[in-house]
């Protein structure tokens, strides 16, 4: 089994504009957080590449490099997506998997974000900045929070 | 986090998953966090009601125990506050296996109430505002004394 790291907030939109917005404005709404840096370099700019099933969520850096965070596993609008999560300081073997599900509930759409497998990023690793589990698990939930949560202001226009 | 209640209960389960299940089926309360560990234990969770969120947890220290584990005791309840219906919230909360302690009631204080245990043992009133009652007119009803009434 791996850990888990689910969090949800509803968002006012369809489910198909949600998705919408996550994939293809992801560039624009992201926040890149110190605490899961990507790359050691400053923030670039976010993108899935191609969209759709084979893709790849990319981020491109201020130098033109291309930096690939993971690929796309699910591509099912308007309702799921599923891709692999990994930063550069991961060691080379270790992908974690993010899934990203989008229910209508009402007029809004709850958006959910379930990262699995975090807890294998090794004890002297970077990107677990000695952080426990416990303690490291609840930064990642609140990292996603943030990032629904500006999916959310993304999506009125934010 | 952003956004939070200054008040927040932290509630302890035997089985804090089934917990989130059947509070979600009775209550509407919506699941916002969940970790666990990579034994599929639960670590934290968060549900949220309205701009509220309780937090459902294990018994996670030898101070903590859901009631199930003594004999039924509480030593703190959780009152929910809604807006509509409560009669029909509280058909709800039985339909999902709540057992109704006090059926629907109107309080002298205007407040449509109920109270019901969760499957656990945990203790729930619930109240819905039907009248607007005056401090005088509560405290002639009841012949309590009544300050910060407003």
């Amino acid at each position: 089994m791996t850990s888990k790291v689910y969090v949800a907030l509803r968002v006012r939109a369809t489910p198909a504009r949600a998705f919408a917005v996550f994939t293809a404005e992801i560039g624009d709404w992201w926040r890149p957080q110190g605490l899961f840096q990507t790359t050691p370099r400053a923030p670039g700019r976010l993108a899935f590449e191609p969209a759709g099933d084979g893709g790849r969520l990319i981020e491109t850096l201020a130098n033109g490099k291309v930096f690939e965070i993971g690929s796309v596993l699910a591509w099912e609008p308007p309702s799921r997506l599923v891709f692999s999560w990994r930063q550069a300081a991961f060691p080379p073997d270790l992908h974690t998997e993010v899934e990203v599900c989008f229910e209508a509930v009402g007029e809004e759409t709850r958006v959910s974000v379930e990262h699995r497998g975090f807890e294998r990023v090794p004890a002297e690793n970077a990107a677990r900045h000695g952080f426990p589990d416990q303690a490291l698990l609840a930064r990642l939930a609140e990292f996603w929070q943030a990032q629904i949560r500006a999916v959310g202001a993304k999506v009125l226009g934010g | 986090m952003a956004d939070r209640t200054a008040l927040s209960s932290a509630l302890c389960y035997r089985d804090p998953k089934a917990a989130l299940t059947f509070l979600a089926a009775g209550f509407g309360f919506e699941l916002v966090m969940l970790i666990e560990d990579d034994q599929g234990n639960l670590a934290h969770s968060e549900m949220a009601f309205g701009d509220a969120l309780i937090m459902i947890g294990n018994e996670w220290t030898d101070d903590h125990r859901s009631p199930a584990a003594i004999d039924g005791k509480n030593t703190q309840s959780v009152h929910i506050h809604i807006a509509t219906d409560c009669d029909a919230h509280c058909e709800r909360a039985r339909a999902a296996g709540f057992e109704i302690i006090m059926e629907p009631e109107t309080q002298f204080y205007g407040d449509r109430t109920y109270r019901c245990r969760d499957p656990e043992g945990h203790i729930w009133t619930v109240g819905q505002t039907v009248q607007a009652v005056s401090r005088e007119e509560a405290a002639a009803v009841s012949g309590l004394k009544i300050e910060g009434w407003t």
